[in-house]
């Protein structure tokens, strides 16, 4: 029988807890750090030195504090030195970055991916060449510490394997965190998270809904994904594949959906829909990608809301359509979860934008009241890099975890 | 919670006309409050009023609940309160500090203490994410539309205010600049500010609004909390000044 945790275990919690608070909140002074955890000082000094040998931190005076005293000294992430790799997988693009600790972007590389069949080639071979330039230019003292993706599509929690990609024919069963870490050659494991849930956690840890314990975050790709977190903690279900929001049904009659039902929530504000309302939908399927010039994807849909913007009325129905679909959505949702934020992410930031009126109308009449009266209604603050810098967070997990672990077992 | 900024009773006439009748108004810091209204309705005129450029013929002003006298814009800006007018008022040919501190210019003895007015402006413009200006030493000819919006907001913030108001920020904006203008917009009231936005897009409305204020032929048809109305009622509020249970009956609020 064990009588708690040991002192060993207490340490290494500590550590993580001390190295997570700089990483999410940047430079911050011993005296600080001190007060936010509730630890004694020689115990933050002790943690921080652990830390700084390590090289997983550095102390520094700090510039200006205009107090009298002596200075506490600002306990600072060794951002340049250590480094995760963050991959995104979407349908219409490919992205990998090389992020340093505290978040900060330090490469970047993107490129097209064209729309169709899932060829693990086609997806692991240009994000693997990305990482390989990234790590060349890299100084000798640095060191990776992890690696992430997301991924559009539904990913098991158990072993990493996308199991179901109705936006990517063919992303069945694809063991790609496997191929994917092979691929690298970096002896580190790619960990794969589902693209909008990882929003969901960077929107939450970065982004607008930092400081708040229960949101959803709702990503507009080709369809629509969305993470759910409750009182701080990702919903991820009995398998990992919870959220799956673009799945809900609102219309049992309406448009069929790639998951093959009908009236997703997906099928009714995804690209598809508002393209096709609007007039504009060409089916890329049977021609290659760009060959007919019409817009896809993102510049597709900015397209419509721009159209109605300036009066053109067959984008401004299109728009309010799929803005009452959203809003029903929404209305859901809110009377479920009952969140403090819902964050409107990819391109739902431009779809919720441009049909407000209507998005909000429908919460009105179909959100109970006291559920609708408190809840904050915001678009992504992270852009287009939302699921990007999602995947970072996952990557940097391990070594939050477990600080000098990991480190030493990626200096080895 | 005591609002920020109340208007009680207000009245306004310009000559024989009565532009506004007995007009309540009131903005709470940490929320955006839309003030709508058709052309003509008094939205300008209470804008105004609010800022000291009218003096109001009867009525109460209260700030921080407190009753106060404004005659003059410069006694509103020391309230606090900063207005951000449709032309929005920038010098083409100063570049963005310059125009941030235009007539407000910190001195050091006689000289102007432009590094202390360039690390303010730079510290307001971060303290917005403003990513979207590349120097701060650009003219502001050289700017676009949304930039433009950007930095006549950045310097109504500037001064610690804590009452902004807004006149048709998004008009004339292309669909990119506007999204980015009125995700400012809701920054500024996630920092605790008030803000004011006039506006006539409804989806620019009900994107970032808490409150709706509805002005019709210049009394207060109702101020509602947007999470319990919709587009249609807004809609009829403006161009009726009534809908269902709420706004005036027979012309006077009920």
């Amino acid at each position: 029988m064990r009588a708690g945790p040991s002192q060993e275990e207490i340490r290494r919690h500590n550590l993580g807890a001390l190295l997570r608070h700089v990483h999410l909140g940047g430079p911050t002074s011993r005296a600080e750090l001190t007060s936010r955890m509730g630890l004694n000082r020689s115990t933050i000094m002790a943690l921080t030195a652990d830390l700084t040998a390590a090289g997983l931190v550095r102390e520094e005076l700090p510039r200006e504090t205009g107090r009298a005293g002596r200075p506490s000294l600002v306990v600072r992430p060794e951002s340049a030195r250590v480094y995760v790799f963050a991959l995104d997988v979407g349908v219409d693009r490919l992205v990998a970055a090389r992020v340093g600790l505290g978040g900060v972007v330090l490469d970047r590389r993107e490129t097209v991916r064209r729309r169709g069949p899932f060829v693990m080639e086609e997806v692991v071979g240009p994000l693997a060449a990305f990482a390989r330039q990234m790590h060349r230019k890299t100084r000798p003292d640095t060191v990776c510490v992890g690696a992430a993706a997301a991924f559009s599509g539904g990913v098991a929690r158990e072993d990493g394997v996308v199991r179901f990609g109705p936006n990517m024919d063919g992303a069945e069963d694809v063991p790609f965190g496997e191929e994917m870490a092979r691929r690298l050659g970096l002896g580190l494991p790619v960990t794969v998270g589902n693209d909008a849930n990882l929003g969901a956690m960077a929107e939450h840890t970065r982004g607008v809904g930092v400081g708040c314990r229960d949101l959803i975050y709702l990503h507009g790709d080709v369809g629509v994904g969305g993470g759910v977190i409750v009182n701080g903690t990702l919903l991820g279900g009995h398998q990992g594949f919870g959220g799956e929001v673009g799945h809900m049904i609102v219309n049992p009659k309406g448009r069929s959906c790639g998951c093959g039902s009908l009236g997703c929530l997906e099928a009714e504000v995804g690209e598809r829909a508002l393209l096709e309302a609007a007039g504009r939908f060409e089916n890329h399927s049977a021609q290659p990608y760009n060959g007919s010039g019409a817009l896809i994807g993102r510049d597709a849909v900015r397209a419509v809301v721009d159209a109605a913007d300036r009066g053109d009325i067959v984008a401004q129905a299109a728009l309010g359509r799929v803005g009452d679909w959203l809003g029903l959505g929404v209305a859901n949702l809110v009377n479920i979860f009952n969140p403090e934020m819902v964050v409107f992410g990819g391109t739902l930031r431009e779809v919720y934008l441009g049909s407000a009126a209507q998005v909000r109308s429908r919460i009105t009449t179909d959100a109970l009241p006291p559920v609708r009266e408190h809840l904050r209604l915001r678009t992504s603050a992270l852009g287009d890099d939302a699921t990007l810098i999602g995947a970072a967070e996952l990557a940097f997990a391990q070594v939050l975890a477990d600080p000098l672990e990991v480190l030493a077992r990626a200096g080895s | 919670m005591t609002p920020v900024l109340e208007l009680r009773g207000i009245d306004k006439s310009f000559g024989p006309v009565q532009v506004l009748h007995d007009v309540a108004f009131s903005v709470h810091a940490g929320e955006v409050t839309a003030l709508v209204g058709d052309n003509g309705a008094g939205k300008s005129t209470l804008v105004k009023c609010v800022g000291g450029i009218h003096p109001i013929d009867s009525g109460e002003y209260l700030f921080e609940g407190k009753p106060v006298h404004v005659h003059s814009p410069r006694e509103a800006a020391a309230l606090g309160i900063e207005i951000v007018y449709q032309d929005l008022a920038l010098c083409d040919n100063l570049d963005i500090v310059q125009n941030m501190f235009l007539g407000r210019e910190h001195k050091r003895g006689i000289v102007l203490d432009e590094d202390t007015m360039e690390e303010m402006a730079a510290k307001t413009l971060e303290g917005l994410s403003v990513r979207t200006v590349k120097s701060i030493r650009q003219h502001v000819s050289s700017l676009s539309g949304g930039q433009r919006q950007t930095v006549a907001i950045a310097k109504a913030v500037l001064w610690n205010s804590k009452v902004v108001i807004l006149d048709e920020p998004t008009a004339a904006l292309g669909v990119a600049q506007t999204a980015q203008v009125l995700e400012l917009v809701r920054r500024l009231a996630d920092q605790g500010l008030a803000v004011v936005l006039i506006s006539h897009n409804m989806n620019d409305v009900f994107a970032v609004s808490d409150r709706i204020a509805a002005l019709y032929l210049g009394r207060m048809a109702a101020q509602v909390k947007t999470s319990d109305v919709t587009h249609a009622q807004v809609v009829e509020l403006i161009t009726s000044g009534r809908s269902g249970d709420l706004g005036l009956t027979n012309g006077v609020p009920a």
